[in-house]
């Protein structure tokens, strides 16, 4: 059943969509990630102008978050001063991102932005995953070897402004997770992602914030950062496609109940391998479409904003 | 408008070069439809232009879309990967463009006539904005031309126009699916013995209609409100899902 969509201005058939919508929201709710990663690639696969993608999976993503970050918030897994600081520090980020893109599609080079930046945050997080996951895999079958430290004294501990967060029983400056908000920001911005697998990461490793409270306030930040994107992405861009995110968002909300419920059964490592391969596979094919050679070097495209 | 100043010009020269006294009423032209309307379930659609000729001729119909600004950009190989290049603007670049001919056109009138009548891709006036490499126009052209035929934009080859009885003439339009919204043209010629004998002009339009029409000019009219909805939406599909999915 083929649909017209009013802003990609294509047809798409509507139970393709609704599929692809279905088993990305399976895997974000499987693996307890946004999707956002995996859809904005294979949108721009079956056609959708990269600038279209990148705004309407930010509006996706805010449907996809914000379940998850109210389930969070009732458990009392949100640290709501540490996600403030992270959601102000996203605000200048994807205002700055958001900015940034507008000016890469004047000049033509969005598309190699979006694909390289898919390359190099997918790659990085994609290899940190599977090895850590693979260690931590070792470790349980093998209950003697020593622990980690958890907590590390560093050169961040230095700086000013410090805060003090009670819910991640954190004393640090704010200057971190402001940093790390207009990070996240800026790649939410342009790779039409919430992020997550940058913030958790993050959130786990620099910040050193306790596991039980990082998913819920990553979760409530990203919904107030991809929020900020959709609007900025409407007013300057006008990339945003309602009938385009509301097909994906119906399929991924069915998707991601189904995948929570299989993801619940399945072990931890085991999971995180599986992300982190999966994660590898859209880098490799975001890379071939950069290293090989086009059918035609020439492309055309608009003239100014349309 | 500057289309139809166009086909001015044009009928000016097909005056200045062909029988005068024979130019007005001897073509008449109608098509199955004045509008092309997109709305929801749209795939694309053809429309039937149908005519005839007082006495026998050869037809050719050009149909030509809104012009734009349209950029070609050359990728170049840069440390491995395929980067965007250099690049060309034509400011005045018709968004659609085919022809249809009852015969080959080589067969129909001499290349320089079909040129100034602009008849064919190769005769459209694809101006680059200046200051450009004069040494890649052409290139640039073709490959702009290229490009739109593989969107199905411009046709990859000559239609055919069928004539019944030597009079009636009748040919197809296609309009793929992500045809370009705006003010088409759709010029008939009548040729015979080479030389330009009449030439009729229907204007067409391809719009967006219902929904489709209103989301598309909310979002570009009120962009602030089409995002604070969006968002509005998107809050809602989330939160209603997380309700209806606790309960089961």
């Amino acid at each position: 059943m083929q649909i017209y969509l009013p802003i990609a201005e294509m047809s798409l058939d509507a139970l393709l969509l609704l599929g692809l919508g279905g088993m990305v929201g399976f895997l974000s709710g499987m693996f307890g990630v946004g999707g956002g990663f995996l859809m904005t690639p294979l949108l721009i696969f079956i056609g959708v102008p990269p600038a279209v993608a990148v705004g309407t999976e930010a509006n996706q993503v805010v449907a996809a978050s914000v379940s998850g970050a109210l389930a969070h918030w009732r458990r009392g897994n949100v640290d709501i001063r540490m996600g403030l600081v992270l959601m102000i520090g996203g605000f200048v980020g994807s205002t700055l991102g958001v900015w940034l893109f507008t000016f890469l599609r004047g000049i033509g080079q969005i598309d190699l932005v979006i694909a390289i930046s898919y390359v190099v945050f997918l790659g990085i997080v994609g290899v940190l995953m599977v090895i850590e996951s693979t260690r931590s895999w070792f470790r349980s079958r093998n209950p003697m070897a020593p622990r980690r430290k958890l907590h590390y004294h560093n050169w961040m501990h230095g700086l000013p402004f410090k805060m003090r967060f009670r819910r991640s029983k954190l004393y640090i400056s704010a200057l971190v997770p402001l940093g790390v908000g207009v990070f996240v920001g800026i790649l939410a911005a342009i790779m039409g992602v919430g992020g997550g697998f940058v913030m958790v990461p993050a959130m786990i490793y620099l910040l050193g914030m306790p596991t039980a409270v990082v998913v819920g306030t990553s979760l409530f930040q990203i919904v107030f950062v991809t929020a900020n994107v959709t609007f900025l992405q409407a007013v300057n861009n006008q990339t945003v496609d309602i009938v385009l995110a509301l097909l994906l968002v119906v399929g991924s909300v069915i998707g991601a109940q189904i995948g929570a419920r299989v993801g619940s059964r399945l072990r931890g490592e085991e999971v995180r391998i599986a992300l982190g391969l999966i994660v590898l596979a859209v880098c490799a094919r975001v890379a071939w479409t950069l290293v090989v050679t086009p059918d035609d070097l020439f492309s055309i495209g608009l003239g100014g904003r349309h | 408008m500057a289309a139809r100043i166009l086909l001015w010009i044009a009928s000016a020269i097909a005056l200045s070069f062909g029988a005068p006294a024979a130019l007005a009423q001897s073509v008449v032209v109608d098509l199955s439809h004045r509008e092309v309307a997109i709305s929801t379930g749209f795939t694309g659609e053809e429309l039937l232009l149908f005519g005839a000729t007082e006495g026998s001729g050869d037809i050719v119909v050009t149909v030509t879309g809104p012009r734009r600004e349209e950029v070609v950009r050359r990728k170049e190989r840069v440390a491995g990967i395929w980067v965007n290049g250099a690049s060309m603007t034509f400011p005045d670049a018709p968004a659609y463009y085919r022809v249809a001919a009852s015969r080959p056109l080589s067969e129909i009138a001499d290349e320089k006539d079909l040129r100034r009548l602009r008849i064919g891709p190769e005769s459209l006036a694809l101006e680059a904005r200046l200051p450009v490499d004069r040494g890649a126009v052409g290139e640039f052209r073709a490959a702009f031309i290229r490009n739109k035929q593989h969107l199905d934009l411009y046709g990859s080859e000559l239609a055919p126009i069928t004539i019944n009885s030597g009079r009636l003439f009748r040919t197809s339009i296609p309009f793929p699916a992500n045809v370009p919204t705006g003010e088409y043209q759709v010029a008939v010629f009548l040729f015979k013995d080479g030389r330009l004998i009449s030439l009729e002009t229907t204007p067409l339009r391809v719009r967006k209609v219902g929904l489709e029409a209103q989301i598309f000019s909310f979002a570009n009219e009120h962009a602030p409100w089409y995002g604070a909805i969006a968002i509005a939406i998107a809050l809602l599909a989330g939160w209603l899902a997380g309700v209806v999915f606790r309960r089961n």
